[in-house]
Parts: structure tokens; sequence; C-alpha cells
């Protein structure tokens, strides 16, 4: 307590206009004048019960989980956001048994070679690109260890960065949260993955015309 | 998504499945819940405001190109800011008969090739120091690849 009240006594505190409108905001949403205000229910975005919304009801029991019918706002979303987790959890339990068992470390070695002619990159960034495809901050990381130690190019990081950031971390974001969506498909579950693998080239390739093109100035000592 | 790739201490394929799932449920917990919850009340408050009507009509004749319901550009703007809301979306709006299957089929890898955009800015291409200038470019080649893929699900389906 002591500490507290000598950091309150050295330390200026200034309020500023920001810090009014913060708290006239606050008092008007969690005050309830907004509450279903008859002719003007667009009000209703600046109160917090309206916000709160309300969870789904059992409308049809044979048919409905337990998020129920027509919920809506904070309270559908937290209920709906529960229905992800076991599909979430069953992903990323087997995506690491596989990894474990080296599927990642196959694809690595498959990869490399088509590196040099579709991207212009040497073979070593590899592994820096397969690793995107599972973890972006992994990758990102093993992008950003290359071009400080003097192993890629300018030019050759922009291009990774273009094919890391469209479809960044692919194989685990679909798996873990596109997964949830997948009974819906109405094609097999590779094929999308195949597609946005295979645009992270046109992706990339795309970049590296510009970057032959329209930004050749930028280039000229590389 | 924060995936670490940590080694697991045991050679079990049972307690490496355990790990993984052990990851899943933090994935979980700390991005999906939060993330959807917010998606939705976002959410509320566009339809409250009468934005994401307008919005509809605005992206809808784009939206007609690829067979769409007007409702698709939600699911896309919202891909931007989080791919994992944007999926929650789709979701509902199936429940809510909005959302045919075959729309399923054509916005998932768009979701994922613009997906998160804002966030991997800070979480990609700072980090690992790819010169400012360049952004933009690669911004739009994601946005690109989003609508390249959708044309290509649209004649696969």
């Amino acid at each position: 307590m002591s500490t507290k009240n000598k950091n309150d006594q050295n330390v200026p505190i200034t309020i500023g206009f920001k810090a009014y409108i913060a708290l006239i905001t606050s008092i008007l949403i969690f005050s309830g004048l907004f509450f279903n205000v008859e002719g003007m229910e667009w009000l209703g975005a600046f109160d917090f019960t309206t916000l709160c919304g309300s969870f789904g009801k059992m409308l049809n029991p044979e048919q409905n989980t337990f998020i129920g019918e027509n919920g809506i706002s904070a309270k559908a979303g937290f209920l709906f956001s529960l229905t992800l987790v076991p599909t979430v959890m069953l992903a990323t339990g087997l995506l690491e048994v596989f990894t474990y068992y080296g599927a990642i470390r196959a694809a690595h070695h498959l990869f490399t070679p088509l590196l040099r002619p579709l991207l212009g990159l040497p073979g070593l960034s590899g592994l820096a690109l397969i690793t995107n495809l599972q973890s972006t901050d992994v990758g990102t990381k093993l992008t950003k260890e290359l071009y400080e130690s003097k192993l890629i190019t300018k030019k050759n990081l922009i291009i990774m960065g273009a094919w890391q950031y469209s479809g960044a971390g692919l194989i685990n974001n679909y798996f873990a949260v596109g997964s949830v969506v997948f009974s819906a498909l109405s094609v097999p579950i590779i094929t999308p993955l195949i597609i946005m693998f295979c645009l992270k080239f046109v992706g990339a390739t795309f970049v590296r015309i510009m970057l032959s093109t329209w930004y050749k100035k930028d280039f000229i000592d590389e | 998504m924060n995936n670490k790739i940590n080694k697991p201490s045991s050679s079990n394929p049972f307690d490496i499945f355990i790990v993984g799932a052990r990851k899943g449920f933090y994935i979980a917990a700390n991005h999906l819940i939060p993330n959807i919850l917010m998606a939705y009340v976002i959410a509320q408050i566009l339809n409250l405001l009468g934005i994401i009507h307008f919005l509809e009509q605005l992206f809808s004749p784009l939206m007609s190109l690829f067979g769409l319901p007007d409702v698709a550009s939600t699911v896309l703007l919202t891909a931007w800011f989080s791919a994992s809301a944007s999926v929650g979306l789709i979701l509902s709006l199936i429940a809510q008969e909005q959302l045919t299957s075959l729309d399923t089929t054509i916005l998932l890898p768009a979701i994922f090739l613009m997906g998160s955009q804002l966030q991997y800015i800070g979480r990609l291409l700072r980090i690992a120091n790819v010169p400012r200038r360049y952004w933009p470019i690669l911004m739009i080649t994601s946005i690109l690849n989003a609508f390249i893929s959708m044309s290509i699900m649209k004649i696969i389906i």
C-alpha cells in the first residue's frame, strides 16, 4: 500500500481529453440509458445489456445442440465458440503426432528443389517456408535469422515474406480453425488446401515479377 | 496462433497426441473464444447501426460475380481482421441458412489466403524486417490470391 502511495505522489498523473471521453463513454454504456429506447433501437449498439445479447433457446430439442436457436451477441458467441474446442483439440493433437514422425522433414526434402526454379530463392530458405506452413511465428523467426546472417538478399526476403504472408500458418490454421466447417464443404478437405498452397507460389511469383519491374530501381545493387 | 514447436518429452504417440491436444485447448481458450466473442459483439453493433446492410449493398455486385450472397462480403471483411472470427461467422450464417455449403466451399480458401492480415503485419512482416515500403504490395497480393481462389473454387465445385 505504501509503495502505491509513494508512486502516487511522485508521478504526476495527467488526465487528458481522452480520459474524460473514456469515462463518459463507459458511464453511458453501463448506465442502461440506451437500453431498448423505443423507436431508436440502434442506440442499443452503445448499451452493455444489449451487447451481452442472449443465449439461444431450445426451440427444437431434437435438432438443436446446446447453443440452441436465435442466440445473439456475446452470450451466443461464447457458447458457439465452445463448440469449436473439441475439433481444434483433435486436429492439433493429430498434427502433433504427424509432426513428431517427421511429416515436416519429409515435406522440406520434397519442397527444397522447387524453390530456385519457381521463386528464385536459395535452397536454404526452404526450412523457413515449410515451417511457416505449420507456425507463422517460428517461420518468421527463421526468415529473420537468414536475413540478419546475410544468407538471403533483401529481394529474397520480400519474396519469402510474400509467400508466408498470404495464408500464413496454413496447415495449422486450416486444420485447427477451418476444421469446424469441414462438414459443410462440398469438395474433399484436401482440395482447398492444395489450392491455397499453389496460390502461395502464384502470389510470391507476382511479387517477384513486381520487384523486377515496378520496383526495379530498389534492387540495382543486388 | 501461437504454435511453438516444442519437442514432446515422450515418444509414446498417445502422449504426443495429448501434447498437441493441449496446444489446441490453449489456442481455443486464448485465441478462438475471445476472438469469436468479440466478432459476435462487433457484428451485433454493426447490425444495430445498419452498417452491415450498407456494406453488403456496396459489395453486392462483386459477390454476385462469384455467385455468392451479399452476406459473403461481411465474411471476407471479417476474415481480413481475424480468420477465426470469420470461420465462426460462416458457421452461424450456415445455421441461419444464409450461406449454403457451396458458398462455404468457395469462401473457405479465400478466408485463409487473406486472413488475419492486420495481425500478421505485426507478427510476420515487422518481425522479419520486411521493409515497410513493400507491405502494400504484399497485402494486395494476398487479396488477389483470395479472389483467384474463389474463382478456382467456383469452377471446380
